[in-house]
């Protein structure tokens, strides 16, 4: 396929010639997994304090890039040279004794320890002494150094949320001193004061000279922040980009193939319904929530903003019954509800997509096929097998729907790319009669292609009929998608906003408790 | 955002809960078997205080060194997410080694020999694991009968050159009151808690069986450590078939197999976690101590020996479920409360 430049410094480029003083080269890579050739024929390269960013739509193999960069994978062929020093081995060591330190997008830290232990874990020999004092106090140290006062480094990784642990993660590859420091989709899970922290942490390391790699999806990041890029599709190099001689539907298109555009598709209009409200909830309570109120009627996008850590993902579990909640009233699709389980929200017909489809959306070990029956499995049904042949229109028409770039429903799940692993997680709801879909962050991490391919099929809910309630990092999705938008601050509703008065100014504002003045801040 | 902070209250009792060292015993699981052991042997001296006696205190420090021996050498295994089934053939082996070696070599070389045997072992198994990736429990469930083989064929019926001047070393006492075999324990004990807790090795053994895949994304060797943790475990074991054959005067090509399932349920009530990267050493020597005491605690106060193990079986059940059932109870007080 053609890449369709419109002049401009966005055209395709075979081998950059790579000028001497380059802290990165990387020429040529190539990468076969058996008979998938996952990259092929990578060339770029990075300047001292440059930023160079890759992007790609998922699948298109800058996370293979970034893993080969980082050690973690070595190259079939083509040769890695980071500081004047050739890397092939995939060995991460390798790089890191080369000045090469990577923040992974699946996140490397030990849940089970604390930040100050996850930290130290990386450096020295195997009988270098440790002491927990030491580490804390280096932890104290480093944290401080890179402006995260709010994280102690005595507290536990599993007690963090998502977006701290991504900044602990980044904070332990910056704490390296890289040379060369690789990010790969470091942002994700970042709200809009973490993204800002890293550029400047970014601005900082690049000031000394330092190399980025930055790998993303977020364009308006890129922006920003890149000095140059490369654009990879199906494995290959499509273009290269450099700042301000870009825009985004050029880069889509490079993406993609095809000129797409990042339109949100516009909420399906409300129609008045008969049946009553899909979610009716009054003064919810629960660990992190203090008294919320909602009400969701047939067919509407209700959107949950706020920063993180603010109570949306207890709010989301919360009404699934995932956590003990409870309410001076609450009902789903009419029927009132006590006590809140997991199996007994499903039968009232609520679904809901959560926050990691790793280790909380799927059995990475178990076929696609019975990750989207999971939910269905009721203890005294015919499983293996035959209940897969019972149900294959019922699968073939999801995995068909949501394009699942898969090899069928035997195919383990774990082997899927993340965007295809998200469609599962929120496949398995489709056309089973629900009433109220709950989705926590679902287009997190997922390219661009998969973003679409998501919407798509929730306005398809939503004309349905069915009730969404949608919690979104990314205040634009929320802006354009929803009907209406709740903020959350510290457990309770901060503002509520629909119509004139939706807008991503509002959005903000009302998570960053304007009215407040939060001390928040990231 | 915010990470829990202290309780509002600033008693003594809640600052003294929340330090660093209590902490880290809390999360190693380690509160609960202490505790229990404080009880048990508070009832186990109000039924029999003879064992506060100098003779009793050495019979008990005997009785309980080599399994809190063994049971540390299974809690490193446990600790990179594995098992060791071939801890009591290991034990064997180390044991009957040892006491052969006694007939003709000096002490030092016989124990050197002992280890060298239990060594041996832990490196077999360790590279199975870590390199070749088979499962621990096939690898040491499969090499437990090897080496059951091998111990009968070094000594076929109980024996060995083992002196008394060898049993008063080990398993005499050091001071009044003090066995000597406890000493022992405490050095060793030392010196696996410096190369887990101290050493940057140890954290990796720890690393490994939390989430390996974390600790080969830091750059490190992640099947180095595994090997790391068998070999170890090992040498602890080994050290503890020593203690054993002292304490006995015998080399015993079975001494070993009792050790097996009681190193399990030790870090089973030590509060390890099995799936790794949980696990106090101080805990499961106390739990050693407790499981390896409830069968004379059953002589002192005339109960069928047959019952020990039901009482064992009690004491793990009720250790384990405790902070269970008053983590639930503490939970739902406080939301009635709020």
């Amino acid at each position: 396929m053609e890449s369709q430049s419109t002049g401009g410094a966005a055209t395709k480029v075979a081998a950059p010639p790579a000028p001497p003083s380059a802290q990165l080269v990387a020429a040529n890579l190539t990468k076969h997994y058996g008979a998938v050739t996952a990259v092929d024929d990578v060339s770029f390269y990075c300047l001292p304090g440059e930023v160079h960013a890759l992007v790609g739509e998922n699948g298109a193999g800058k996370s293979t890039v970034a893993k080969m960069l980082a050690g973690a994978v070595s190259p079939t062929t083509g040769t890695i040279t980071a500081g004047g020093v050739e890397l092939n081995t995939g060995r991460i060591r390798d790089a890191r004794l080369a000045g090469v330190s990577c923040a992974f997008q699946e996140l490397a830290l030990v849940q089970d320890w604390t930040v100050a232990e996850n930290l130290a874990l990386p450096d020295g020999s195997p009988l270098r002494g440790f002491s927990q004092r030491g580490a804390t106090r280096a932890a104290e140290a480093l944290l401080a150094e890179l402006d995260l006062p709010h994280i102690d480094p005595r507290a536990q990784v599993r007690t963090l949320t998502l977006a701290d642990r991504q900044l602990v993660e980044i904070a332990r590859a910056i704490g390296a001193k890289p040379k060369l420091l690789i990010l790969d989709e470091a942002s994700s899970a970042l709200a809009p004061p973490g993204v800002a922290w890293l550029f400047s942490r970014i601005r900082e390391l690049t000031a000394v000279g330092t190399s980025v790699i930055y790998v993303s999806h977020r364009l308006k990041e890129l922006a920003e922040i890149a000095d140059r890029g490369t654009v990879l599709r199906d494995g290959r190099v499509a273009g290269e980009f450099s700042r301000g001689k870009w825009t985004e539907n050029q880069l889509i298109s490079m993406m993609a193939g095809r000129e797409a555009s990042r339109a949100f598709p516009p909420a399906p209009p409300l129609s008045v319904s008969e049946r009553p409200a899909v979610l009716d909830v009054d003064n919810l309570i629960a660990d992190g929530i203090n008294g919320i109120s909602l009400s969701i009627a047939p067919g509407e996008i209700l959107g949950i903003g706020g920063l993180q850590g603010h109570g949306q993902a207890e709010l989301l579990r919360a009404l699934y019954g995932a956590i003990p909640a409870t309410a001076d009233q609450w009902s789903i699709d009419g029927h009132s509800v006590k006590h809140l389980t997991p199996e007994r929200a499903v039968r009232l017909g609520a679904g809901y997509v959560p926050e990691d489809r790793k280790t909380e959306g799927l059995a990475l070990e178990m076929g696609v096929g019975e990750n989207l029956l999971a939910p269905w499995f009721r203890t005294a049904q015919l499983g293996g097998t035959p209940r897969l042949a019972r149900e294959k229109p019922w699968m073939a028409g999801v995995l068909g729907s949501l394009s699942v770039r898969t090899r069928g429903p035997l195919e383990k799940s774990g082997a899927l790319s993340g965007g295809n692993q998200q469609k599962l997680v929120f496949g398995r709801w489709l056309d089973r009669d629900r009433r109220l879909i709950l989705l926590h962050d679902p287009t997190r991490g997922i390219d661009v292609r998969a973003k679409q391919e998501l919407y798509t099929a929730i306005m398809g809910l939503s004309a349905a009929g069915v009730g969404v309630l949608w919690f979104s990092t990314e205040v634009e999705e929320l802006v354009h998608v929803c009907h209406r938008v709740v903020v959350l601050y510290e457990g309770r509703v901060a503002d509520e906003l629909s119509g004139a008065r939706l807008t991503a100014e509002a959005v903000v504002g009302a998570a960053v408790g304007s009215a407040s003045q939060s001390k928040e801040q990231l | 955002m915010t990470t829990a902070t202290a309780p509002s209250d600033r008693s003594g009792i809640s600052r003294l809960w929340n330090t660093t060292g209590i902490t880290r015993l809390r999360r190693e699981g380690a509160v609960a078997p202490i505790t229990a052991f404080l009880a048990f042997f508070l009832v186990y001296v109000i039924i029999n205080p003879g064992l506060l006696t100098r003779f009793q205190l050495q019979t008990a420090g005997n009785l309980v060194v080599p399994l809190a021996l063994a049971a540390l050498g299974q809690l490193i295994i446990v600790l990179v997410g594995g098992i060791d089934i071939s801890i009591g053939a290991i034990m064997s082996l180390a044991n009957v080694v040892f006491a052969t070696a006694m007939v003709s070599l000096p002490v030092p070389l016989a124990i050197l020999a002992g280890i060298a045997a239990g060594l041996a072992c832990g490196l077999f198994n360790g590279y199975l694991v870590a390199y070749l990736r088979l499962p621990a429990i096939a690898v040491t469930l499969a090499s437990a009968f090897i080496i059951g083989s091998i111990s009968r064929e070094v000594m076929d019926r109980p024996g060995g050159g083992i002196t008394p001047e060898f049993y008063l070393a080990t398993s005499g006492e050091l001071l009044p009151y003090l066995p000597i075999s406890i000493f022992w324990l405490a050095i060793i004990a030392t010196g696996m808690w410096f190369v887990l807790q101290r050493t940057a090795l140890g954290r990796h053994i720890y690393g490994v069986g939390s989430n390996i895949d974390s600790v080969a994304a830091a750059g490190l060797n992640a099947k180095r450590a595994q090997l790391a943790a068998f070999a170890l475990s090992s040498v602890v074991v080994s050290l503890g078939a020593i203690m054993l054959a002292g304490s006995t005067i015998t080399g015993d090509p079975r001494s070993g197999d009792s050790y097996l399932l009681s190193s399990i349920a030790a870090v089973a009530l030590a509060g390890a976690s099995f799936t790794g990267g949980r696990g106090s050493i101080i805990g499961t020597i106390l739990a050693a101590c407790t499981l390896g005491l409830v069968g004379s605690l059953l002589f002192f106060a005339g109960i069928n020996s047959y019952w020990q193990y039901v009482i064992s079986a009690l004491i793990v059940i009720s250790v384990v479920g405790i902070p269970v059932i008053w983590k639930r109870l503490y939970l739902a007080l406080r939301k009635a409360h709020a």
